[in-house]
C-alpha cells in the first residue's frame, strides 16, 4: 500500500500542472457560457449546453495527452527509473491511470455542476433527486461509455509503443495500433448498439421531463415522443458493462506489457 | 556466483550490442568495466540490471533472472532520469516509498559528505545531479552495484567526492561494477577489469594479476583496446 501511495503521490507531482490547468480552464469555461446572450431563451440553454459539450470532449483530448507521456518519458530517462521500481507494471499502470480517473471525474463533475447552473439561469429548477443524477450518476456513466476505455486504451498504445522502441522499430506497433483505433472503435460502437437494452435500462433524469415541461411548455409531439422514449427506456446498462470489462482489460494488457518493457 | 551471463548476444535493431559473452561476479570485488564507447559496456549492465532482456544467451542474478531480480539491484545509469521538479527531499520519499532497503539517514549523511545542494534538479549543475543520484543509489542496502559511468562528464572535484564515497560505503560482501573512461582516475578501486571490444570480451584479468605482471590497468586499457 505504501508503494502505491508513493506512486500516486509521484503521479502527482508529475502531473499536477496538466491536473490544475484542465479544472481551472472551466473558469474560462464558466465565464464563456455567462456570454451568451441569445435572446431566446431555448436557444440559449442550446448554446450554453453546447459549450459545456465542447469542454467536455476537449478535457478528454487533454486527459489522454496527460496520461499518455510516457514517450517524453521514454526520451528523458525517467521510464528507465520507473522499469527499475519493485512494483509491478500493473501497479504502476493503476496509480497512473487511477490518477486521471481521479482528476477526470472531478473535471466532468464540474462540468455537471456548470450544466445545473445554465439550467437554474433558464428557470429549469431541477429536484435534489435529478440534481445529484446530474452531477453524480450522469458524469460516471459519461465517462464509462467513453473517457475510461479511451485512457486505457491510450495507456496501451504508449507502453506498447515504448516496448518495442529498443530491440525493434517502435513506430510499427504504433501505426498499426494508431490506424486500427477508427475500425476498432466502429466495430465495437456496432455490437454495442445491437445488444443495447437487453437489459433493463439505468433510468436517470425521469423527473427532468416534469421541469422542462413546466418551464418551456410542450414542445412537437414527435420530440416529445423521442425524449418521453428515452427517460423511460432510461440509458442502455450493456455499453456501460462491456467498456467498463474492456477498460480493465486492456490496462491488465498495459499492465503486463510494462513488465517487458525495455530501456 | 552473485551474477553470470553465459554465452550472452544482446542484438539491436541492426547492430549487437554484446556478442557471446560469458562472465562471473563472485561476492566482493570492484569490477571495472572498461572499454571504448560503443564496446558493450552499458549493454552488459543492463542485461544484468534487467532493464535488457537477453537475445541469446542466459543472464542470472542471485540464481534467478535478471528482470525477476531487478529490485535487488542498485542500476545507475548514464542517463539524467530524475525529474526537473525533484529536491533531495523528494528523491528520499520516492526511494523510501519503493525501496524498502532504502536508508533514509545514510542518504541524507550522503548529501552532505557529497555537498548535494537542497534545491530542484532542474537548478543543479550535472554535477550535483550525478551526485545526487549517487546518493540514491548508495543509501540503498544491496549486494549488487551496477554503476554505469557515474564519473561521465562530471568535474574533477565532484569525480574526488564519488570515488571517495564509493570506497567509503563499500562492504567486502557487496560488489560493484563500475563502467567508467576515467581508467586512471578510478584504477585504485579495482579488484579485477574487464576490457570489452566490439561487444566482446578483449580481456578479463585482475588488478593484482596485472601488477605482478608490472602493468597497471591503464597501461592494459591501451595495449588491449588501442
Amino acid at each position: 500500500m505504501k508503494r502505491f501511495r508513493t506512486l500516486l503521490w509521484l503521479e502527482h507531482r508529475r502531473s499536477w500542472v496538466w491536473a490544475v490547468s484542465l479544472l481551472g480552464s472551466l473558469s474560462f469555461w464558466a465565464w464563456g457560457v455567462k456570454q451568451v446572450r441569445v435572446m431566446d431563451v431555448v436557444q440559449r440553454f442550446g448554446i450554453r449546453a453546447g459549450l459545456l459539450g465542447l469542454a467536455a470532449a476537449i478535457g478528454a483530448v487533454v486527459l489522454c495527452l496527460m496520461i499518455g507521456r510516457i514517450r517524453s518519458e521514454t526520451r528523458h530517462g525517467q521510464y528507465e527509473l520507473l522499469l527499475l521500481t519493485p512494483p509491478s507494471g500493473y501497479a504502476h499502470i493503476g496509480a497512473r491511470y487511477l490518477y486521471a480517473t481521479g482528476v477526470a471525474f472531478a473535471y466532468y463533475v464540474t462540468i455537471a455542476f456548470l450544466f445545473w447552473w445554465i439550467a437554474a439561469l433558464a428557470g429549469i429548477r431541477l429536484d435534489g433527486r435529478t440534481l445529484i443524477e446530474l452531477i453524480l450518476a450522469a458524469p460516471f456513466y459519461g465517462m464509462s461509455v467513453t473517457l475510461l476505455p479511451l485512457l486505457a486504451w491510450t495507456m496501451l498504445l504508449m507502453v506498447f509503443i515504448s516496448a518495442y522502441r529498443i530491440s525493434g522499430p517502435g513506430w510499427v506497433p504504433g501505426t498499426v495500433m494508431i490506424l486500427a483505433t477508427p475500425f476498432a472503435f466502429r466495430w465495437l460502437a456496432r455490437g454495442l448498439f445491437s445488444i443495447s437494452y437487453s437489459l433493463p435500462g439505468w433510468r436517470l433524469f425521469t423527473r427532468a421531463p416534469a421541469a422542462m415541461i413546466e418551464r418551456f411548455g410542450r414542445s412537437d409531439p414527435e420530440t416529445m415522443l423521442q425524449f418521453d422514449e428515452v427517460v423511460y427506456n432510461g440509458l442502455p446498462l450493456e455499453p456501460m458493462l462491456i467498456l467498463l470489462v474492456l477498460t480493465a482489460v486492456l490496462l491488465a494488457i498495459a499492465g503486463r506489457i510494462w513488465q517487458e518493457v525495455e530501456a | 556466483m552473485l551474477a553470470s551471463l553465459e554465452n550472452v548476444t544482446k542484438r539491436y535493431r541492426t547492430t549487437d550490442g554484446v556478442r557471446d559473452l560469458s562472465l562471473g561476479f563472485p561476492v566482493g570485488e570492484i569490477v571495472g568495466v572498461l572499454g571504448l564507447n560503443g564496446s558493450g559496456k552499458s549493454t552488459m549492465l543492463k542485461l544484468l540490471a534487467g532493464l535488457l532482456l537477453p537475445t541469446a544467451g542466459t543472464v542470472a542474478v542471485f540464481g534467478g533472472s535478471a528482470r525477476g531480480n531487478r529490485a535487488r539491484t542498485v542500476f545507475l545509469g548514464e542517463t539524467d532520469t530524475l525529474w526537473p521538479w525533484m529536491m533531495p527531499s523528494d528523491a528520499s520519499r520516492f526511494m523510501e516509498g519503493l525501496y524498502p532497503d532504502f536508508d533514509v539517514a545514510r542518504f541524507h549523511k550522503l548529501l552532505d559528505v557529497l555537498e548535494v545542494p537542497r534545491r530542484k534538479t532542474k537548478a543543479m549543475s550535472k554535477g550535483e545531479r550525478g551526485r545526487l543520484r549517487l546518493a540514491m543509489s548508495l543509501a540503498r542496502s544491496v549486494k549488487l552495484y551496477l554503476l554505469d559511468e557515474p564519473l561521465a562528464g562530471i568535474d574533477l572535484i565532484s569525480r574526488e567526492k564519488i570515488m571517495t564515497s564509493l570506497v567509503r560505503e563499500w562492504h567486502t560482501d557487496e560488489t560493484i561494477l563500475l563502467s567508467t573512461h576515467q581508467v586512471a582516475e578510478a584504477e585504485g578501486l579495482f579488484d579485477r577489469a574487464i576490457y570489452l571490444r566490439e561487444g566482446r570480451l578483449a580481456l578479463d584479468a585482475g588488478a593484482e594479476a596485472l601488477r605482478e605482471r608490472g602493468k597497471s590497468v591503464v597501461q592494459t586499457f591501451k595495449e588491449v583496446l588501442a
